[in-house]
């Protein structure tokens, strides 16, 4: 050790300097901080959503409508060629029946950024670590009671292709661990893989699409007929999970105020 | 010199980590409640973590004391944790093989007792739940309506001065919402310590078995020790002991969670303490004496592919041992526990 006799009292002052200009520094960043605001918009082949009330078509010609629409997001962050900027405490169940769940926003550093990264699902750790509150609240009724563990994404509806009772359907997919892991890392690159310029005090908004027929096919066939009920981890879901981590593009970034 | 500096580098390292930490992140009120320990008896394994991020106090462990008595969490009124976990039973229903309730999927298995849940790393007979505090919402909910059930729960603790002001004591301002009444519950379930049966007492030297137990305890060690392993009775492994399938329920216990084959009719190996008071017996309650649950390692063994090869060819008894093992089994009754005041309706 190479410090002095009252090197500790140097090292309390150099701390409590380090400590409060860390604030500081926090503080003033988030000034010239620029806004990312992403929004998820959910269709069927670009056709609007409405729950209970249009009828879809997937690729195997099945019509169906759908019920509800719920999915994890989560680890947000945007890449770039310096330094990633990534959400805090990054949770969001995005809800087609509820509007307010489908936005939100958070602060990043100004820079240059080419995609926007997330994960589909809730990480294996948040699956085991007992009760959670906000989106991981585990009354959302997006978490297994019988068998722990969240269901990452559920899509539920009607077809008269099912033979369920009331010719329902309903995918609850979830599994965070083993062979039956369903969770998806995301990369959506910025159209043309250009990087774009996030603006200090600029809001830049991110329109996400996602397309529910992306569920059924490619690279695993998913028809109504024969599987109307998918609601344990296991292989089905997995074949569903990697159709889905397919169901979004960017559709727009608008860069303007 | 150089130790008092390292000292003091330590010292300071973790005084700026902590000024940090109280800056940045949101800190809870617990100045004002007392820290609980949970009871680690002389000679156990070590707890598992379950209390990491639920720090036990007086005031958590009370809550979920009363919550766990309280009707108001069922649907109706009438069904309180308590009503299925009855304490003289070791918190296990006494003398129903299927719990009276609300709810459908929770009459299909056999309420097991409640005791050293610290100990215990997956819950329930197919170990489908992984961590303490979620377990109340299986019990809590049906399978479809369970965002409904707990809200509505949460509305009726949110209108009562007195859980408004207990909720506040144990866990600081802010609104009662499911995580906290969920916390509070591990906080009860999970400090319920059984370890002072005439056993443990003859194993700390305060007692002594008579020559009958003595005899019993052989034959446990020799016969059934292997599953249900000591201290604990049991190496919470999951098994299959040739009970043939409930054809009514078609329960294949731990394959369901995993979905592997493997695992069809394998149940988790059952503590065997406070055994006495815990009748009936197996995941499906299918035996209401020990006498029968010995006949079955006896004579009633299923081969099958699952079965586990330590029971291949059954349990050989005489009929001194099997009436010495049961004189033995009785010894773990934890009379201390069954009438412990602090685990008793509040
Ligand atoms: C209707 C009867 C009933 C009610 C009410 C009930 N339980 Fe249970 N409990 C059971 C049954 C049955 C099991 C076993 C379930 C299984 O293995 O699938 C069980 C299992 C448990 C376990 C796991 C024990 C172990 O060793 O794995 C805990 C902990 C528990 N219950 C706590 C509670 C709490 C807390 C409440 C109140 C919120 C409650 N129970 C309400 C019947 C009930
Ligand atoms: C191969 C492992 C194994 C061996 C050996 C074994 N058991 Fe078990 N035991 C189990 C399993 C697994 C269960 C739960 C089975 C179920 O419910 O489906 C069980 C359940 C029980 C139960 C029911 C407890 C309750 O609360 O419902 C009793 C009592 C019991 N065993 C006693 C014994 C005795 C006595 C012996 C020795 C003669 C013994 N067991 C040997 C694995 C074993």
């Amino acid at each position: 050790m190479m410090i002095k006799k009252n090197g500790s009292i140097r090292l309390i002052t150099l701390l409590l300097i380090v400590t409060v200009s860390f604030q500081k520094k926090e503080i003033k960043k988030r000034d010239s901080f620029a806004t990312v605001k992403i929004v998820f918009n959910n269709t069927v082949k670009n056709s609007r959503i409405y729950l209970y009330d249009s009828t879809y078509t997937n690729p195997f010609g099945e019509k169906y409508t759908i019920t509800k629409f719920r999915y994890y997001v989560s680890d947000i962050f945007l890449k770039s060629t310096i330094k990633n900027a990534a959400e805090k405490n990054s949770y969001h169940l995005i809800d087609q029946g509820n509007v307010e769940s489908q936005s939100f926003s958070f602060p990043v550093a100004p820079g240059d950024y080419t995609s926007l990264n997330f994960l589909l699902g809730v990480d294996s750790l948040h699956n085991v670590s007992g009760a959670q509150t906000g989106a991981l609240d585990p009354t959302k009724d997006m978490f297994w009671t019988w068998n722990s563990g969240y269901v990452m994404a559920k899509l539920e509806g009607n077809s008269p292709s099912s033979t369920l009772v009331n010719n329902k359907f309903e995918f609850h997919i979830g599994g965070y661990a083993g062979e039956y892991n369903v969770l998806k890392n995301i990369q959506l690159s910025f159209p043309e893989d250009k990087p774009i310029y996030f603006a200090s005090n600029k809001t830049i908004t991110i329109i996400i699409n996602a397309d529910v027929n992306a569920w059924w096919h490619n690279p695993n066939e998913i028809k109504i007929a024969e599987h109307a009920n998918i609601t344990s981890p296991g292989k089905l879901a997995l074949a569903i999970s990697d159709n889905y981590k397919n169901m979004f593009h960017i559709e727009k970034i608008i860069t303007g105020n | 010199m150089k130790t008092r500096i390292s000292i003091w580098i330590v010292f300071m390292v973790a005084f700026s980590a902590f000024l940090l930490s109280a800056v940045t992140k949101e800190v809870y009120n617990y100045s004002s409640t007392t820290p609980l320990k949970l009871e680690v008896p002389k000679g156990w394994p070590k707890p598992l973590n379950i209390f990491a991020g639920n720090p036990l106090t007086e005031e958590g462990f009370q809550l979920g004391r009363k919550l766990f008595y309280d009707g108001r969490l069922s649907k109706d009124g009438n069904f309180s944790c308590a009503s299925c976990h009855q304490q003289f039973a070791a918190f296990a229903t006494y003398d129903h093989d299927f719990s009276h309730g609300f709810n459908d999927q929770f009459t299909t298995r056999n309420a097991p007792g409640l005791f050293n849940l610290a100990w215990t790393r997956l819950y329930h007979w197919d170990g489908g739940i992984n961590h303490i505090e979620v377990q109340p919402l299986s019990p809590l909910t049906a399978p479809n309506e369970m965002a409904e059930n707990v809200d509505s729960v949460l509305q009726r603790l949110r209108a009562d001065a007195e859980y408004r002001r207990m909720f506040r004591e144990a866990f600081g301002k802010g609104d009662i919402n499911s995580q906290k009444m969920l916390k509070a519950l591990a906080q009860f379930t999970g400090t319920l310590v059984s370890a002072n049966s005439k056993y443990d007492k003859v194993k700390r030297g305060e007692d002594q078995f008579n020559p009958s137990e003595l005899h019993g305890y052989e034959v446990f060690k020799e016969k059934c020790e292997h599953c249900h392993k000591e201290p604990l009775f049991t190496d919470n492994s999951f098994r299959n002991n040739g009970l043939p399938l409930n054809t009514y329920l078609k329960d294949y216990g731990r394959m369901r969670i995993t979905g592997n084959p493997e695992d069809s009719l394998k149940f988790r190996v059952p503590s065997l303490r406070n055994v006495s008071v815990t009748q009936p017996y197996m995941h499906d309650g299918r035996f209401y004496s020990l006498g029968q649950v010995i006949e079955h390692y006896r004579t009633g063994i299923q081969q099958g592919p699952t079965l586990d090869s330590s029971l291949r060819k059954g349990i050989q008894f005489t009929k001194l041992e099997k009436y010495d093992l049961i004189l033995f089994l009785g010894t773990l009754k934890d009379t201390s526990f069954l009438n412990d005041k602090r685990f008793s309706h509040p």
